[in-house]
């Protein structure tokens, strides 16, 4: 790689919040036309430090000198104008507003009109031309940010940064937000900076999608920066074993290829209609059994999921357990020992501001209260502590808030609240998004675990080799429909399935 | 000392703060006392009557309050249950008659604001708003209209004379607030509801009714209001326009001042009621006697105000997020 002067110069950076050390005197360097990536475990310091870049928090201890000036960006917005944009992990937009409104947030003035009130026109004719620059057709401007899916959602966080021409553009973890398209959308952009000499940080948990889209590779693992390796260096193995310490040993997915269940339905869905996004569905689960559902983002698998639940209101159709019960709503659904992990985890599955007790133990109370109903502190706190250890929480302790964890251990956090209170059908609806590979391989094979006691899982992916990996049966699904049904096989490629997908 | 050790004992302390300063308001209350010369025993006994109606009915509004909502009509219904109360005891000269009324009437404008709010889904500010004008409405034609050049309307003190000494509210105080201890800390119906307060959405996709719980925060609000009529007319035995005219907004005031998050959640604390009612009171009552005139009472209300946001902004260092995903 050619060296200039650097754009971007992070040095011993120091980050703290409370009692984790969240970065530990890391200094990173960033070059015009560079794309870095960042990669290691849950709660390494990859969001943090790059945060911290973009303006989102400031550092306790370092020195960040931008395009040759000292740099210390005041808020988001500030770093933005400055240069440094950032697309974050998690939801970066408001619910309640307009594409458009999003889009031009802290620049709504620039659309008064001579009345002084908001020319919506010309906002969303601009809004508009914001969304077709890069590339977004299905959004409209004037669509309600809540009536967007989380891929459309993030594509609309990608376009509000774009907008403003960032010297630099951060991507936290994004591409498990997004389906086949979206991803193509995103390095598209990636490769257009790059051709206009303006670096990019990219952060994800894919070693794959990040040595192919990376030049440069900074690993960090527990606040530190271990190594930073060169395109030529590349090596999945040593990249692995520096981000985790140690080499990852023990099976990832499944080791068998053969479909098994048990004879016994679970959970059966008869001709489930919901608008335009479920047709006719009809599908059933087995005891014992890994049903895996691919498709495109946009296929309706995320609403089957939501569907199997009780969380919607369907046209038509019923979801039946094996006790003949009917499922109609979210109560039914847990009473009937049904857990669901939703995609969007901050949103639907964890109470953020609560703690790690609270969001576990919440599901579980019918199992740990005393003779007399009561919820005492000590039942609750051992109940809590076992799935804690099982699932290998990092945590200062139970009490500790879910916001302060890492995407990784909140996802364990979720499956603890299901788990913790013998579900024995789970829906886990893309259930290793933004997860480390470390987290991965434990929940791949606590899938299995799980599977071996009896229970009925159905996981929604938009990652072809962990349906593939995992699944007794992969369903496909394409503009609200099953299109096809593959068995568990040794001989069944990504290929195979992907025709029937698009 | 840890860096552990020492982020929770800054946490402890900040959570400790609103007993703290009960404790630090409660001996400045006795100096001034001693200060001016007046007599210790009758104004404690002062405050405790004020601020044991406003700790028994922000008790009962902490549930709704940590379900993420308010019910700003909890004065008015106060008002409205002592006013139905006064007229039936001087219709039937029934005290049991006239106690469940206080408690039926403030049950009955708490769910009426509950199957408002969730079951039409209708906001609980705006029918608690509407709420509030219609009662104090009612109770003021009543009063009114009954009360005639008397300006309210009253009962025998001899009535509730029996029920009027400080033991016996000490009790009911203490009965209440171990009764709603209860039930928020000690059973699922409390854990829950903090939870729909800290996110409604992921508490649906839980399994839980928010409808269910809903009702029955306001319904254990309107038992609060009902107690409260009570003791209102305990203290004093008459019901005018302005009895009571004060608690809603005061309500606000003593759960922050209790250290507990006015948007609810999972950091409701059902203590903050108790704790910051008579914070509220002992402040007020300092104020009014360093600052003895009718021209100072805006004065008291800036120096109150500043307290106040000086207190929410130390206890709030306890639940700002501070930390990002990493």
């Amino acid at each position: 790689m050619i060296m200039s002067e650097p754009i971007l110069e992070m040095k011993n950076i120091s980050k703290r919040f409370g009692s984790v050390v969240a970065l530990d005197d890391v200094s990173l360097t960033v070059y015009p036309g560079e794309i870095r990536g960042l990669i290691g475990e849950n709660g390494s310091g990859k969001s943090t430090i790059s945060s911290i870049a973009a303006g989102m928090q400031k550092a306790n201890e370092g020195q960040m000198i931008f395009k040759n000036k000292e740099w210390n960006p005041e808020s988001m917005i500030d770093a933005l104008t400055g240069g440094i944009g950032m697309v974050v992990q998690e939801s970066g937009t408001i619910a309640g507003i307009t594409v458009a409104e999003n889009i031009f947030l802290a620049e709504l003035k620039l659309f008064k009109n001579k009345f002084g009130l908001v020319d919506k026109k010309k906002l969303y004719e601009e809004a508009g031309k914001v969304l077709q620059e890069i590339g977004i057709k299905n959004v409209k401007a004037s669509d309600l940010m809540g009536s967007l899916d989380f891929q459309e959602r993030k594509l609309v966080e990608i376009a509000k940064v774009m907008m403003k021409k960032p010297d630099i553009l951060v991507i936290d973890e994004t591409s498990t937000a997004l389906s086949h398209d979206g991803r193509t959308l995103m390095y598209g952009l990636i490769k257009r900076l790059k051709r206009e000499n303006k670096s990019v940080i990219f952060i994800s948990h894919d070693l794959e999608e990040i040595t192919t889209v990376c030049d440069t590779l900074t690993v960090l693992r527990d606040g530190k920066l271990i190594r930073t390796f060169e395109k030529e260096e590349f090596d999945d193995d040593l990249i692995r074993t520096s981000m985790i310490g140690r080499e990852l040993q023990g099976d990832y997915y499944r080791t068998d290829f053969e479909a098994t269940s048990q004879e016994e339905v679970a959970l059966e869905g008869k001709n489930i209609n919901y608008g335009d996004k479920l047709k006719n569905v009809n599908i059933s689960l087995h005891k014992g059994e890994i049903v895996g559902i691919g498709g495109l983002s946009t296929c309706g698998m995320h609403y089957l999921g939501e569907a199997l639940f009780g969380a919607l209101e369907l046209d038509g159709g019923q979801v039946i357990t094996e006790s003949g019960k009917e499922i109609k709503s979210c109560h039914n659904a847990v009473s009937q020992k049904i857990g669901y992990v939703s995609k969007d985890r901050d949103t639907k599955s964890l109470c953020l501001e609560a703690s790690i007790k609270d969001n576990i133990a919440v599901a579980g109370m019918n199992i740990f209260k005393n003779n007399a109903g009561m919820i005492t502190e000590k039942n609750e706190k051992d109940y809590v502590q076992k799935q804690v250890n099982n699932l290998s929480i990092k945590c200062s302790d139970m009490n500790q808030l879910v916001s302060q964890l890492s995407g990784g251990n909140k996802q364990k956090v979720v499956f603890g609240k299901w788990i913790g209170c013998d579900s024995e059908i789970l829906i886990l609806d893309c259930p290793t998004r933004g997860v480390d590979i470390g987290v991965k391989q434990a929940m791949y094979q606590l899938m299995i675990k799980l599977k071996k006691q009896g229970k009925a899982i159905l996981m929604i992916s938009e990652e072809l080799p962990e349906l593939l990996g995992m699944s007794d049966r992969v369903l496909i699904m394409k503009d609200g429909e099953i299109t096809k049904e593959f068995n568990r096989s040794k001989d069944l490629s990504e290929a195979d399935v992907i025709g029937y997908m698009i | 000392m840890s860096k552990l050790k020492k982020f929770k004992n800054t946490q402890m302390l900040i959570a400790t703060l609103p007993l703290v300063a009960l404790i630090a308001l409660f001996f400045i209350f006795c100096g001034v006392i001693q200060t001016y010369g007046y007599r210790l025993d009758i104004y404690l006994q002062i405050v405790f009557n004020e601020a044991v109606v406003l700790a028994v009915v922000a008790t009962g509004a902490i549930f709704i309050y940590t379900l993420g909502t308010f019910d700003i009509s909890l004065g008015a219904s106060t008002l409205f249950a002592a006013t139905l109360g006064v007229t039936v005891y001087n219709k039937t000269e029934s005290l049991a008659l006239m106690i469940l009324v206080l408690f039926a009437t403030g049950i009955a404008c708490s769910l009426f604001n509950s199957v408002l709010a969730s079951v039409f889904n209708i906001p609980a500010f705006v029918t608690t708003v509407a709420m509030m004008s219609v009662l104090s409405a009612i109770a003021s034609q009543i009063i009114t209209t009954d009360g005639g050049a008397l300006g309210g309307i009253s009962i025998p003190s001899s009535v509730v004379e029996p029920y009027s000494g400080i033991g016996f509210k000490a009790m009911l105080l203490i009965i209440y607030i171990a009764v709603c201890f209860y039930v928020f800390q000690l059973t699922k119906t409390g854990r829950r509801m903090k939870f729909i307060g800290g996110n409604p959405l992921c508490a649906s996709l839980t399994g839980i009714k928010a409808n269910k719980y809903t009702i029955i925060a306001f319904t254990m609000a309107g038992i609060g209001v009902g107690l409260g009529a009570f003791l209102t007319l305990t203290y004093t035995p008459s019901v005018t326009t302005q009895t009571a005219s004060s608690i809603g907004m005061n309500i606000f005031i003593a759960i922050v001042f209790g250290g507990m998050p006015i948007s609810g959640g999972p950091r409701s604390k059902i203590y903050a009621a108790l704790v910051g009612g008579f914070s509220y009171m002992l402040l007020n009552d300092i104020l009014e006697i360093v600052i003895d005139s009718s021209a100072a009472y805006g004065i008291t209300q800036v120096i109150s105000a500043l307290f106040f946001m000086a207190v929410v902004y130390i206890t709030s260092m306890n639940y700002r997020t501070q930390a990002l995903p990493r």
